[in-house]
């Protein structure tokens, strides 16, 4: 891993349009400044990692094991499942 | 065309089903096309189904009907790629999970849809949501709903 030293509103460059600047340092919290293009995602990685896992589990749910959500109107209009 | 699913199997779409997430969702970057499906047994579901892959769908429900006062706050980057014209259009989604105590709702990261332009993206919400908000036993959430 590259490891860099940076003081407050100083940069470094990703690439050629990634900049994530120092913004302010207080204590044991460092606070970012990232600039990237929209197609890029930028996301705190537990947050990401959290999303990532829940994901997983999420694409395993069967039908069978949701029996207890009911009583809402279904949306018009989709094709359906049998 | 056709789509394969392993819950509830071949199900016949037109072209203009298709829903794009053009990044993919955490963990299922490569699964690009997207179809929902309205549950045809459970009027409160409707099923995100990959179209790549047909053992991967998202049970996905309304979040507002489950839980009140639930508004998506994102970041105005969180939606760009989604190309809205009119944000009225959103649809806003939230998958639901299963952990060993309760039905859960993922407000954290909800889906978002544009379906004049069939676009989608899983987006991050601000504040303090949970990745596995615990929805009521069925009795409870009824009465609430009611």
């Amino acid at each position: 891993m590259l490891v860099l030293s940076r003081q407050r509103d100083e940069s470094i460059i990703i690439g050629d349009n990634i900049v994530v600047t120092i913004v302010d340092i207080r204590g044991d919290k460092v606070r970012l400044g990232i600039q990237a293009p929209t197609e890029i995602p930028v996301h705190r990685r537990e947050v990401f990692e959290a999303i990532q896992r829940e994901n997983m589990q999420a694409s395993r749910v069967q039908p069978n094991e949701l029996g207890e959500l009911k009583e809402i109107p279904p949306a018009r209009g989709l094709p359906k499942t049998r | 065309m056709e789509v394969q699913t392993t819950r509830f199997g071949p199900i016949h779409i037109t072209a203009d089903d298709l829903i794009r997430f053009p990044e993919g969702l955490p963990g299922f970057a490569d699964c690009r096309d997207w179809v929902l499906l309205a549950d045809g047994k459970n009027a409160a579901l409707a099923w995100l189904q990959s179209v790549e892959r047909p053992d991967v769908a998202f049970a996905v429900v309304s979040p507002r009907r489950h839980v009140a006062g639930y508004r998506l706050h994102v970041a105005r980057q969180e939606l760009e790629p989604l190309e809205f014209d009119d944000l009225r259009s959103a649809r806003v989604l939230a998958i639901v999970g299963r952990n060993a105590r309760s039905i859960t709702l993922n407000l954290k990261a909800p889906v978002v849809l544009n379906l004049d332009r069939r676009l989608g993206r899983q987006v991050i919400a601000n504040g303090d949501w949970s990745v596995q908000h615990e929805l009521p036993s069925s009795v409870a959430a009824r009465k609430k709903i009611a």
